[in-house]
């Protein structure tokens, strides 16, 4: 063990609790029955449930919220949430953290492109030609556009047309809804040209 | 019969077609009126949307659930991942406090959280509103002497106070239904494992993956069943790797339940869409010699 003592950092613990389920790892006795269940833990090296939630007891964050955060070995498979006593839900508490993460800009090159393509079609996977011929062969309906302008008002993509508050927000906002109406216009236009073809 | 509003998701729709015929051609047979559901979106997936911002994901899964609520029906999903975000959607708004907060997005929208649907996974609503004796009435071809590995995944299961589907150290929910086609479940050692890939760890997924063929391979199983499409692509996929880099190749085809059932229930072979899976469950062609006698 190093003689360096720990330094509790207070505004991650702070801003952890802010989160959906985030304050949840204070109820941690570190009784280490997360562990022996956590595939991540048995077929990895360096992934353990018990040390991260001693690490949020500790508050540090720093070590938990790097660019190659070994938060995103968890397999989300709720094995720790079930052994729990205290009903801590460690997988929750580390989504929580990954929120955090998303809140600085930070993600994993494939999760950041499967959000992007939420975010701009409103399924991870998006429809295409290739799709719909697969489809056909089966009777299958077509695919429906899903209402992008109501998925972007309650993700908070267009908060700024109602209004909002928080001024460097503001402006954060009103750059995601202009790209979003830039977006919807393009799609317009296509839709005229298309219209206007047939 | 009775009818519900059907959640397909993302994966399904797109990726494998097949598996929504085999949805859409065996719930009739069984009772079950599909009614799609006008305008759903993305669930939103309960691993990649869900780390991005939890009150965003669970608006998004409120309004999926309000489309529901506007027709009056109850939701059916077909992949575990949509069954974990809208019933732990489900479960959250329970939470006056988290409703209102979603609820004043969705005023936005015109759109208000009301908790009058329930969810329920496809197997689930097959057991439940079905019964295995009705499907084993409706099956035409009983797959007899077809070894089947049974894959649970983890979301139908679990967190199991929100999933209420079955005992997660002990489910019987699939072996039952596999019976119920005449075949024979076969439980292997390492049954509860998990599919990987909503982990990011370069080797955790490939080891666990090679760790749980073998153990389906040790058990001789013919096939591995199992209910949700994201767990499918792994193993069609991420036996494709374990083959390669671990020089393993344990030819485990994997077989998604309703185009078993579908098969069953009399769908030829070559109508299942299987031609595209990369490990093909060929051992099914010989239930095809009862329906073309040479």
């Amino acid at each position: 063990m190093s003689e360096e003592p720990v330094r509790v950092d207070f505004a991650f613990r702070r801003e952890l609790a802010e989160k959906l389920e985030g304050n949840l790892a204070s109820f941690c006795y570190q009784c280490g029955a997360c562990v022996g269940d956590c595939p991540a833990t048995t077929y990895g090296s360096d992934f353990n449930p018990r040390k991260i939630m001693l690490k949020v007891l500790y508050g540090l964050g720093a070590d938990l919220l790097t660019e190659d955060s070994i938060l995103w070995h968890c397999t989300n498979c709720y094995n720790c949430a079930e052994r729990c006593p205290q009903e801590v839900k460690p997988v929750e508490v580390i989504i929580a953290m990954k929120n955090m993460l998303a809140d600085r800009g930070i993600y994993p090159t494939p999760v950041e492109r499967i959000i992007g393509t939420f975010e701009e079609t409103g399924r991870t996977v998006p429809p295409s030609p290739a799709v719909d011929k697969r489809r056909d062969e089966f009777d299958l309906p077509p695919i429906e556009p899903v209402p992008m302008d109501e998925i972007h008002v309650l993700i908070g993509l267009e908060e700024a047309e109602e209004g909002s508050s928080g001024e460097g927000e503001e402006e954060a906002v009103e750059t995601a809804a202009e790209t979003a109406e830039e977006g919807a216009g393009e799609k317009e236009r296509a839709t005229e040209e298309e219209e206007a073809a047939s | 019969m009775s009818r519900y509003a059907f959640f397909p998701g993302c994966l399904i729709p797109t990726r494998y077609p097949p598996m929504e015929f085999a949805i859409r051609y065996t719930l009739p047979r069984l009772g079950i009126e599909v009614v799609d559901l006008e305008g759903a979106s993305c669930c939103p997936d309960p691993i990649y949307f869900k780390s991005k911002d939890k009150i965003a994901w669970l608006s998004v899964a409120a309004r999926n659930l309000c489309l529901a609520e506007q027709q009056g029906l109850d939701i059916f999903t077909n992949c575990s991942g949509c069954t974990a975000t809208l019933s732990e959607a489900w479960h959250h708004l329970q939470d006056p406090e988290v409703r209102e907060q979603v609820n004043t997005r969705l005023h936005k929208i015109g759109m208000e959280y009301k908790g009058t649907s329930r969810i329920r996974h496809i197997a689930t609503l097959v057991r439940d509103e079905v019964g295995y004796e009705a499907v084993r009435e409706s099956v035409t071809r009983p797959l007899e002497g077809l070894k089947v590995a049974i894959h649970y995944g983890c979301h139908l299961l679990k967190p199991s106070h929100i999933m209420q589907v079955d005992d997660p150290n002990n489910p019987t929910i699939l072996e039952r239904l596999v019976e119920s086609l005449g075949a024979e479940p076969v439980r292997h050692k390492n049954w509860y494992l998990c599919c990987g890939k909503a982990c990011q760890s370069d080797d955790i997924p490939g080891n666990m993956m090679r760790d749980l063929l073998r153990a389906v391979h040790e058990e001789e199983a013919e096939l591995l069943c199992l209910i949700c499409p994201t767990c499918f692509g792994q193993f069609d996929h991420g036996q494709y790797k374990v083959a390669k880099d671990f020089d393993e190749d344990f030819h485990m085809p994997p077989i998604y339940y309703f185009q078993l059932l579908a098969h069953a229930q009399g769908v030829p072979y070559d109508q299942l869409g299987l031609e595209r899976q990369r490990f093909k469950p060929e051992c099914l062609q010989r239930f095809e010699v009862e329906s073309h006698p040479a």
